[in-house]
């Protein structure tokens, strides 16, 4: 009972603790404009910076900006990401298929995407395509090499039995390959969104499509007086961050703790 | 061991491991053979993007826009690696502050780093510090937050015996915290480095005079598509490079970390 009250009161004082924190932290960047220590026409104070974000959150323009991002980056994850399970599957499942490919797979997987931006730029110009396609590329190389490690890592007593049960096809990939593939296609999901996302950022900014990038954008170039606008938009993509990342991580929770019992049977089945 | 059967042995090795590179390079010939008479003006012939690279990046002066990104890419990573490791150290060891600044932390670390550009280059001007900066900011986040799950994932019963063996502060880091924390550490840091490659391209995309990112772009904007493409070309080979660079280094990190292992086991 009360090393139970004790774990509730750590509770409240780690979340007392962490909201001084936000606040000292907010208070300081108020106190820091407001003195003169930050430079005005750089750096805008906290509260314009609040005051214009809440303008901001009932103009249409912002949840135009805001779509216009999701869009380009869900429509890229969804392809990336089925394509490398496609092309991970099929390369996991075929040794001969696996070791001829990876090398190449390896290769443009430590090429840094945004090698191919200008590319796509010139190609498709500063359109929604351009973005999906910087989004499918960058997720693509990482994603296929988990799959491909989940594909491999089936437990070789559940590949036999599934052997010895003769299943096959479909049956086999839903039934023993992909719940195998689940946890590895999870953690690789996860990073591939959080990079998809800073990738849709990047493609909006110099490649010009509309998005939250290309309003950021905008609002520097139309000088110190839009600044808080500047920053408005940042803490915007910052909690667009938040929500992808979170949501990922408690996929991927869901996912790993169903593969974390499945792993504990294992020892006692043998 | 005589040397014949060496040679027979690595002959095979070199064997096993090369055929697998077939496809490799029938992708190559591939787009060798099928860009041969192209007339796109997105994809030129293979052949003369080689031609334009050799006279470009190795006999010609675009090597100087290399040597100015590697130079700010180098700066960045060392310091991100540095600070990542330190403040994610300094995170463990002072638990109750870490989870105070935990919401704080996490938030600008979710910040899509490219978001703050535009705003970092109004505060710094477009130099050498702002490229550094975004290089840093980018890449400091996966070496500080792998550091500090290496460091979690340390035995407290280790921890308490060190203790127990009045141990001082430096040693127990030393044999205790460093070789848990390594293998996390190491791919946090290989993280960083995918990620200042690219925030290292990044920077120079944006309001830039010099570098690899500059001379793609530029070209571009002139539609010089194939020397566009030879700058692709060098990036993809500096960052492969940089990769294998990274895991031949960390071989040798953690042979060692596995060789005190072995010593340990035995001792």
């Amino acid at each position: 009972m009360s090393a139970d009250s004790g774990r509730v009161g750590a509770r409240w004082s780690s979340i007392a603790a962490r909201t001084a924190v936000v606040v000292a932290v907010l208070a300081g960047w108020e106190y820091l404009s407001a003195s003169g220590s930050l430079d005005a026409s750089s750096f805008p104070s906290m509260t314009d910076t609040m005051a214009e974000l809440a303008r901001q959150l009932v103009s249409a323009d912002l949840w135009t900006a805001l779509w216009h991002t999701v869009r380009g980056w869900a429509t890229g994850l969804a392809i990336g990401a089925s394509l490398a399970v496609l092309v991970g599957t099929l390369l996991g499942l075929n040794r001969f298929a696996y070791l001829s490919v990876i090398p190449v797979v390896e290769f443009l997987k430590t090429v840094p995407v945004i090698a191919i931006l200008p590319l796509a730029i010139v190609v498709w110009g500063a359109t929604l395509q351009m973005k999906v396609f910087l989004v499918a590329f960058g997720v693509f190389w990482p994603l296929t090499i988990q799959v491909i490690y989940g594909v491999r890592a089936v437990d070789p007593v559940v590949r036999d039995t599934a052997v010895v049960l003769r299943l096959r096809g479909v049956r086999r990939f839903v039934g023993v390959t992909l719940p195998s593939a689940a946890p590895f296609i999870a953690t690789g999901l996860r990073v591939a969104a959080a990079v998809g996302l800073i990738l849709t950022i990047i493609a909006e900014l110099i490649g010009g499509a509309k998005g939250l990038g290309l309003s950021i954008l905008t609002t520097v170039n139309a000088g110190p007086q839009r600044l808080p606008a500047t920053y408005a938009l940042i803490l915007v993509t910052g909690v667009a961050g938040v929500v992808v990342t979170s949501a990922f991580a408690r996929l991927e929770r869901r996912v790993l703790h169903w593969h974390e019992s499945q792993r504990n049977l294992a020892p006692t089945g043998v | 061991m005589s040397s014949g059967v060496t040679g027979a042995v690595a002959l095979r090795w070199v064997w096993s491991n090369v055929w697998r590179l077939w496809f490799s390079a029938a992708v190559l010939v591939l787009w060798w053979v099928l860009s041969a008479d192209s007339t796109s003006t997105f994809f030129p012939p293979l052949q003369r993007i080689l031609e334009r690279l050799h006279a470009l990046w190795i006999v010609g002066d675009a090597r100087s826009e290399l040597w100015s990104s590697l130079g700010h890419f180098a700066v960045g990573y060392t310091v991100a690696g540095v600070v990542g490791v330190g403040v994610g150290a300094l995170l463990w060891k002072f638990r109750r502050i870490g989870d105070a600044v935990s919401p704080v932390l996490y938030f600008v670390y979710v910040i899509p780093t490219a978001a703050l550009l535009p705003a970092i280059v109004a505060i710094m001007g477009i130099g050498s510090a702002m490229k550094i900066t975004i290089i840093v900011l980018a890449a400091v986040w996966p070496t500080m937050l792998n550091t500090l799950d290496g460091m979690r994932g340390v035995d407290p019963l280790k921890l308490d015996t060190a203790k127990v063996l009045h141990m001082s502060a430096l040693r127990t880091v030393r044999t205790v915290v460093v070789p848990a924390a390594m293998p996390q550490v190491m791919a946090g840091l290989r993280h960083s480095l995918q990620v200042a490659v690219i925030m290292m391209v990044v920077s120079e995309l944006i309001a830039s005079q010099s570098g690899i990112g500059f001379f793609i772009l530029e070209a571009q904007q002139r539609f010089a598509i194939t020397e566009m493409w030879t700058g692709i070309i060098v990036l993809a080979l500096v960052g492969s490079v940089l990769t294998v660079v990274f895991i031949a280094v960390e071989r040798v990190v953690l042979a060692w970390y596995i060789g005190a292992r072995a010593v340990e086991r035995k001792g």
